[in-house]
């Protein structure tokens, strides 16, 4: 691990921490340290070797601070919205127009310290060295008006940068907010992204959340999803990230209330050499919880798909309802796609279903659809777009449909 | 418009047509009848440009040899098959899929890509003069269709693209007595000097409301018999058995 050497140091220039707080850090640090990044022996990384990833892309790699000349960037003109702005992953402004504004909270997130230790070393390397995020808060019984975009924004000068981010997102009690992260890549070199996130959705919330890239991007996300779903809350997640080479979304979601319900659906283009996995672990552990899982990828040549999920259901979970299905298209022979759906019940009375298949396209369709004038190519796209469209007919606003309908279409099309 | 000279075609070594022989005029209406496995869905596809089949003959379509022209070629010079079996395509809208073909089709013949607006324009009269509800359109392609849904959404694709020369391999099966009429509507519409169309049936019923120029009787991959009209009426009461 020459390429990457952290010392201590870099704890003790963090600002205005306390003792526990500065444990905390090297605890964690120590742990990442003993086993550095995770290589295909870990269970939870067997299909994505990490360490191996790392040594492949970068010929070193540093957590120093970058400072950065960010000026503006250029606002989603197609609706109406509330805007939070990152650049690196810290802070930078916001902007609640559209909504009442002592009814939000938002801050630059520095809480540190209330956190399990973790045994994925990217979460530990987190914990040790995060430093910037953001913290936001909707108050009681407050419906957002306007969608809330959060523009994640990478600047040109983070080569061979492992930038941790640590962010919290609190909905209260009968709020519902719309969230869409829009990530915009300025950086042509390669660096790594590593958030942990942490979701709480208190009794009858909503949250819907939608992610989508706009550009290409040379970054290396990983990122850790922790929610906490309260009773009747409802969790909408919506993944559409393209485009990246290689990211790694890490859901885990406790259904802690009665009656809630956890959604998590993905429609993922990915282009050449391009690495994706997503892994879910779903906690069901009251009774009475629906959560749904459909994940769909689309392969292209020497891209590699992968799909971890997990179904826990706890003995007391009675008349759970989870399903999850994950689809994959493989368009070349050389993409790569696996498929490690789990389920693990103690409850007798649940209702649980599964499934996982993968295929290429479909010769009779492509060939129905050239007799009509199509080009093989035009065909494909259309097959493909197809094979998406059921999660982005989830988006029921029809402005921001079209507006994920382009994207995607942008990055089927070969991206930006 | 088409000239099939000697035209044989095989599949996984096996072969279906086995020198076949035809010509179509401008203007003319040819039925091809014939036993089941006798290769009339075969010789639709042969047309279209379908992948898969071993081809050996000539194939002329307008005057230009068609051997080695590709599918979405032979359909942006005009030719069209309305498929026995329309697939079902999840998750793209019908009229999406349909500008697309239309402006590729147009793009082909030199002639201007028409908007959203101009296209649905054509869409509605299209589909009024058929008597189909455009509603179809803006659903999934095919899915979830019923039999008579599929072939009428061919015919209207067939009247959509405007081809000048129009395969229907067995439109007419599994069609109520309504549905048969629109789709002999869509063909008797369009009959010009200028188009031609090749209908592939089983029964004599829907030539009561095509009347064909000719009729071919194909049997074990070749033409055994050419007539005109009446010459389905005749197999209708004789069965294909006694031209063997």
């Amino acid at each position: 691990m020459e390429k990457f050497e952290i010392d201590f140091k870099q704890i003790d220039q963090i600002k205005k921490i306390t003792p526990k707080e500065k444990n905390f850090r090297i605890k964690n640090l120590k742990l990442f340290k003993n086993v550095g990044f995770p290589s295909k022996k870990f269970e939870d990384w067997k299909f994505t070797d990490f360490r191996k990833i790392i040594d492949n892309n970068f010929n070193k790699l540093d957590t120093e601070k970058v400072t950065y000349d960010f000026k503006k960037t250029e606002l989603i003109k197609n609706f109406d919205h509330n805007y939070i702005i990152l650049v690196n992953g810290a802070l930078h402004s916001s902007n609640f127009d559209f909504e009442e504004k002592n009814k939000i909270k938002i801050n630059s997130y520095d809480n540190n310290i209330n956190y399990n230790l973790s045994e994925n070393p990217l979460i530990c390397l987190n914990h040790a060295l995060a430093e910037n995020g953001y913290f936001l808060e909707v108050e009681e019984d407050y419906k957002f008006n306007k969608t809330l975009v959060i523009y994640n924004f990478f600047t040109n000068n983070i080569k061979d940068k492992i930038l941790n981010n640590k962010n919290k997102i609190k909905i209260n009690k009968n709020s519902e907010i719309h969230i869409i992260e829009y990530t915009i890549n300025d950086s042509k070199f390669k660096f790594i992204n590593n958030v942990y996130e942490d979701l709480v959705l208190e009794k009858n919330s909503k949250l819907k959340n939608l992610c989508i890239q706009n550009n290409r991007s040379e970054g290396f996300f990983h990122k850790y999803l922790k929610s906490n779903l309260s009773e009747n809350s409802d969790y909408v997640n919506l993944i559409f990230s393209s485009g990246l080479r290689f990211n790694k979304l890490d859901i885990e979601c406790d259904l802690i209330g009665k009656n809630c319900s956890c959604n998590i659906l993905s429609a993922l283009f990915l282009n050449k050499n391009e690495h994706q996995e997503i892994k879910t672990r779903i906690n069901h552990l009251v009774s009475n919880c629906k959560s749904y899982q459909r994940v769909k990828k689309v392969l292209d040549s020497e891209s590699k798909g992968i799909f971890q999920g997990k179904i826990y259901v706890k003995d007391n979970a009675q008349k759970t309802n989870a399903y999850q299905l994950s689809k994959a298209l493989l368009l070349h022979e050389d993409a790569e796609f696996n498929s490690k759906p789990e389920l693990e019940i103690y409850a007798d009375d649940v209702k649980c279903s599964h499934g996982s298949t993968s295929g290429s396209l479909d010769e009779d369709s492509l060939y129905y659809l050239m007799t009509r004038g199509l080009s093989r190519k035009e065909s494909t796209k259309l097959l493909v777009k197809g094979f998406l469209n059921d999660v982005v007919e989830f988006i029921k606003n029809p402005k921001i449909k079209e507006f994920v309908e382009n994207k995607l279409e942008e990055q089927v099309n070969g991206h930006k | 418009m088409l000239e099939i000279k000697n035209l044989k075609a095989s599949i996984n070594s096996k072969q279906i047509l086995k020198g076949l022989n035809l010509s179509i005029m401008p203007g003319e209406v040819h039925a091809i009848m014939g036993p089941n496995g006798s290769g009339k869905s075969t010789l639709a596809h042969v047309l279209s440009g379908k992948n898969g089949y071993e081809v050996s003959g000539e194939l002329n379509f307008k005057g230009e040899n068609l051997n080695k022209i590709p599918v979405e070629v032979r359909a942006q010079k005009g030719l069209f098959l309305a498929f026995q079996y329309p697939l079902e395509i999840p998750g793209v809208n019908t009229n999406n899929f349909l500008k697309t073909s239309l402006n590729s089709v147009r793009k082909a013949r030199g002639e201007k890509e028409l908007d959203t607006l101009a296209f649905l324009k054509i869409v509605k009269e299209k589909s009024s003069e058929l008597g189909i509800d455009e509603k179809i359109l803006s659903r999934q392609l095919n899915v979830g269709f019923s039999g008579g849904e599929k072939k009428k959404n061919e015919i209207l694709q067939m009247k959509i693209l405007d081809p000048y020369f129009s395969i229907l391999d067995e439109t007419d099966s599994g069609l109520d007595i309504d549905a048969l009429k629109i789709v002999a509507k869509g063909v008797n519409s369009s009959r010009s000097k200028q188009k031609s169309f090749l209908v592939i049936t089983h029964y004599q019923r829907l030539l009561d409301y095509i009347k064909p120029d000719f009729v071919h009787v194909l049997s074990d991959g070749k033409i055994v018999k050419t007539g005109c009209g009446d010459l389905a009426q005749e197999l209708e009461k004789t069965g294909y058995k006694k031209l063997n």
